[in-house]
């Protein structure tokens, strides 16, 4: 696959800036040309937009990473976090402020290395979060180094000697930790990026959206073209309400599956505290 | 023997009803208005068959430490009352469970270690509370009863607070301890004749008994607390439960994170869509926050942390008081890192002063840590707790109509506050970051930049002096010998300070919940009236010390007591005593 310039990436912003999705969009994105992290930012956009959510009651909140930079990028209330801690902070806000929409971006050494320890609770306390992690199976930000999905053997200049250990899947991961909106994407999708995401801020729940979101500088084995070549949709008529088959479909990585694997409609954490609160009222 | 002022300690083992006895004693004392504080001991974090022990000091006057040594220990356990016969006063007295002596092997014994110096009184405690109960039930009450009759106080005052401690069960229950009360009552009345009297001739209103953890919770509820997130650790978690149990009614909520920077994180969160919210935490939860609290810090996201303080380093001694979190308080975080770092004395000042902390947190967007300690915070005492507190002496700083225009949440200004938006209000939006940044909040690493916004921060604490209390000053003021302290061990340095008064040395004393910052030219002034300074603190390095050296020149006489135990007012008596020979030489 061929990039485009950076010129041609920042015009193409700038066209963007007159678009319909405008309200949204803030400062121009600073990332490398042709980085997989656009789509999903692309994605946002389009979302906020589809369900109108004002500027004023959206909230990103972020890790650090590259991937951690979309809420300057963003026309809303933004909180560029620390680094694997955007889940922790993002609950705060919505168990403060339930009616703000907060949506969580993150890394994959952001969410399942040194935030790995958040990701499971906020899933299990179906907290009514939209959880976005763009998954590039490296350190982008610190200049590449392997991260907890870099697959074993790769080389980096902190494994000069092959990754030993195996990757973690964030797409099994959010299945096993409860979570009930659970969906794949894949960032030369942008359709299929944009169209999910918007439902996953319309889930209301704890909504999980695993990017796959390529590194174009420093991941030489995850790469457009690796994943490309992997790449399939679920298979039709994929049951959503089966969390077990969609764990086996998760798993698989060949072929990599992409699409919404679980969805489940039970009450969200916000409906569990208006009941203990109206509980407590007589 | 005439007394105004009695310390009592019950020993034995969970389920012996130690911390009940406790409550129930208090609870009289109280109701009587007297003043009360107890301090519950335990030996291990693990409830099983370990060692616990009560230990109440009541009197007709205000009380302000656990004092020194016991006027009575009750050992409800024989072998595991042993080791708290060293506490008893000389001349002191013990009450020993004679229905038990021939279980015990002969060192296992409380009866036989009583030295002659103090004076034993056999009571079968288990023999009568199965008379009264059927069972070994009611053995704190037949204890409590020996005790009345010993200090020939009123039985009313116990019957009564039997009477709605046991409230909510059945009446028979109530009877049977009621029985077991007057049993005990009666062994002593026919065999020891009475020669104790408590003066109680001051008998005033009842008086509410609170903890620090108690008061501290409560005071943030009163100021408007809505979010509160922890995780559990000894000695602050009554804190969370409280918040646990009061917010939800309030339309506030409390969460249980997976870690302490999951809770400071939510807390800070909260914060930032306009909510009051705080965590409660200890040693290990502090030294794990303190990434957060610089975010707290750079990103000018208002926090509470409030730090209950055990021993440390490290897991250390999680039932044991130390006043050990202060330099990581003041100094634990990467950077140019300010924090307003407070500590109360007295469980008053926890009510009065975690309010403050809100006000403070909120008008100046900054970090406040609230360092109490494990014996302030779990001690229970009589107080006095002043809720009318002025809600609107500091506020959250909002833009103009004007500023909301071309809105900068880190626009410079005189005072370092900048307008504070939150989301969901109309006019503007921002995003924040732990990144240095420029006046919109966007990352900015030049080097103006970076010092004018550093010194932005620190402004904020020059113009925050205002807002904070002076320091107080108590004692003589002619006095040549000062005192400095903090926290809890203000308790034992005034009755320190007590004790060498009746010695005839006058001595004065400098107290203030600001640790950081502080009125400044209060202390100046103090030290400079001062031939000499003693410091007393519960920790090894002299941390409260070091603080003082370093800001006020100082060149004090630092007493460093790595307790386990409250100080000992004996203790900084002594140390009064030895100064002013010093200065007469
Ligand atoms: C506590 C802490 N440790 C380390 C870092 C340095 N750091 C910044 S980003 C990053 C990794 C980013 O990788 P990822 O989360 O996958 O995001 P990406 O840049 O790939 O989008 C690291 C290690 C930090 N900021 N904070
Ligand atoms: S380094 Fe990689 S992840 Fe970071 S912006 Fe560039 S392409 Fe994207
Ligand atoms: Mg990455």
């Amino acid at each position: 696959m061929s990039f485009l310039s950076k010129q041609t990436v920042l015009d193409e912003f700038k066209k963007a800036k007159e678009s319909k999705t405008k309200e949204w969009r803030d400062n121009l994105p600073t990332w490398c040309p042709g980085c997989g992290h656009f789509t999903g930012l692309h994605g946002l956009y389009e979302a906020a937009e589809r369900l109108n959510i004002p500027p004023k009651d959206f909230v990103v909140v972020s890790g650090i990473g590259c991937s951690g930079r979309f809420p300057f990028f963003i026309k809303g209330f933004g909180l560029h976090g620390l680094h694997g801690r955007a889940i922790p902070i993002a609950t705060g806000i919505k168990v403060a402020s339930p009616d703000l929409t907060v949506v969580v971006v993150g890394g994959d050494g952001d969410g399942v290395g040194i935030g790995g320890g958040h990701f499971p609770h906020a899933a299990r306390s179906n907290f009514n979060l939209t959880y976005i992690l763009l998954d590039n199976s490296i350190y982008g930000l610190t200049k590449g180094q392997i991260s907890p999905t870099s697959p074993m053997g790769m080389k980096s200049g902190t494994s000069p000697y092959g990754n030993i250990a195996r990757p973690l899947n964030p797409t099994t991961l959010a299945l096993a930790y409860g979570a009930t909106f659970v969906a794949r994407t894949f960032s030369r999708e942008r359709d299929m990026v944009s169209e999910l995401i918007t439902k996953a801020i319309q889930h209301k729940g704890f909504s999980f959206i695993h990017d796959l979101s390529p590194c174009v500088v420093f991941n030489k084995v995850v790469t457009y073209d690796s994943v490309n070549d992997a790449s399939a949709m679920l298979p039709e008529g994929h049951d959503i309400l089966d969390r077990s088959k969609a764990m086996t479909l998760a798993e698989s990585t060949e072929p990599i599956y992409q699409g919404l694997f679980f969805r489940e409609e039970v009450p969200s954490f916000d409906d569990h505290a208006k009941q203990v609160r109206d509980g407590l009222k007589d | 023997m005439k007394y105004s002022e009695i310390t009592i300690r019950f020993c034995g083992i969970a389920g012996d009803g130690i911390v009940a006895s406790g409550k129930i004693l208090a609870g009289a004392c109280a109701n009587i208005g007297l003043h009360v504080m107890v301090n519950n001991i335990y030996s291990a974090e693990i409830r099983g068959l370990g060692k616990s022990s009560a230990t109440i000091r009541f009197s007709t006057e205000k009380l302000y430490s656990m004092g020194d040594g016991l006027d009575l220990l009750v050992g409800m356990m024989s072998k595991e009352s042993i080791i708290d016969l060293r506490d008893v006063k000389v001349g002191g007295n013990v009450i020993y469970d004679t229905s038990t002596i021939g279980d015990v092997a002969e060192e296992d014994s409380l009866a036989s270690h009583i030295t002659p110096e103090i004076q034993g009184h056999g009571l079968p405690i288990k023999k009568l509370a199965n008379e009264a109960t059927g069972t070994n039930q009611g053995k704190n009450l037949v204890a409590i009863g020996a005790i009345c009759y010993f200090y020939s106080l009123p039985p009313e005052m116990f019957i009564d607070q039997i009477r709605s401690v046991f409230a909510h069960k059945e009446e028979h229950i109530i009877d049977i301890n009621i029985k077991a009360f007057n049993l005990g009552y009666e062994y002593f009345r026919e065999n020891y004749p009475l020669n104790n009297q408590f003066e109680i001739d001051k008998r005033s209103e009842p008086r509410a008994l609170t903890s620090g953890n108690d008061a501290i919770a409560k005071g943030a509820i009163d100021c408007g607390l809505k979010f509160f997130a922890g995780y559990p650790i000894t000695p602050a978690t009554k804190i969370m439960e409280i918040a646990a149990k009061e917010l939800p009614k309030l339309g506030g909520w409390t969460l249980q994170m997976e870690d302490e920077i999951a809770a400071i994180g939510a807390v800070l969160g909260a914060w930032f869509a306009g909510k009051r919210a705080m965590t409660a935490t200890s040693g290990p939860g502090l030294s794990l926050m303190s990434e957060m609290i610089n975010m707290s810090v750079m990103a000018e996201i208002p926090t509470i942390i409030v730090n209950v303080q055990r021993g440390g380093p490290s897991t250390g001694l999680p039932t044991k008081v130390e006043q050990g979190d202060l330099n990581i308080a003041l100094y634990g975080g990467a950077g140019d890192s300010p924090r307003v770092v407070m500590a109360p004395t007295n469980s008053e000042e926890c009510y009065s002063g975690i309010q403050l902390a809100f006000d403070i947190a909120e008008k100046y967007q900054t970090p406040v840590i609230f360092l109490s300690d494990l014996f302030l915070g779990q001690r229970t005492e009589t107080v006095t707790i002043k809720e009318n507190i002025d809600r609107n002496r500091c506020t959250r700083k909002k833009p103009t109509p004007e500023q909301l225009e071309n809105f900068q949440r880190y626009q410079i200004t005189d005072d370092g506050v900048s307008p504070l938006i939150v989301p969901g209000e109309p006019g503007a939006v921002y995003s924040t970051t732990g990144l240095e940044h420029s006046v919109t909040g966007n990352p900015n690493y030049e080097e103006d930049v970076h010092s004018m916004m550093t010194a932005k921060r620190f402004r904020k604490f020059e113009s925050m002096v205002e807002d904070l209390p002076e320091a107080d000053i108590l004692g003589e003021e002619t006095a040549d010998i000062g005192i400095a302290g903090w926290g809890s061990t203000i308790g034992s340095i005034l009755e320190g300070m007590e004790i060498a008064k009746k010695q005839g040395v006058k001595t004065k004393l400098i107290k203030s919940i600001m640790i950081h910052p502080q009125h400044e030219d209060s202390f100046r002034k103090f030290f400079a009236s001062c031939k000499k300074i003693i410091v007393p603190e519960m920790n090894y390095q002299g941390q409260y010390a070091a603080l003082l050296k370093s800001r006020y020149g100082i060149k004090p006489i630092e007493i460093h007591i790595p307790s386990v135990n409250p100080v000992s007012p004996l203790k900084i008596a002594q140390k009064i005593m030895e100064t002013s020979s010093e200065l007469s030489q």
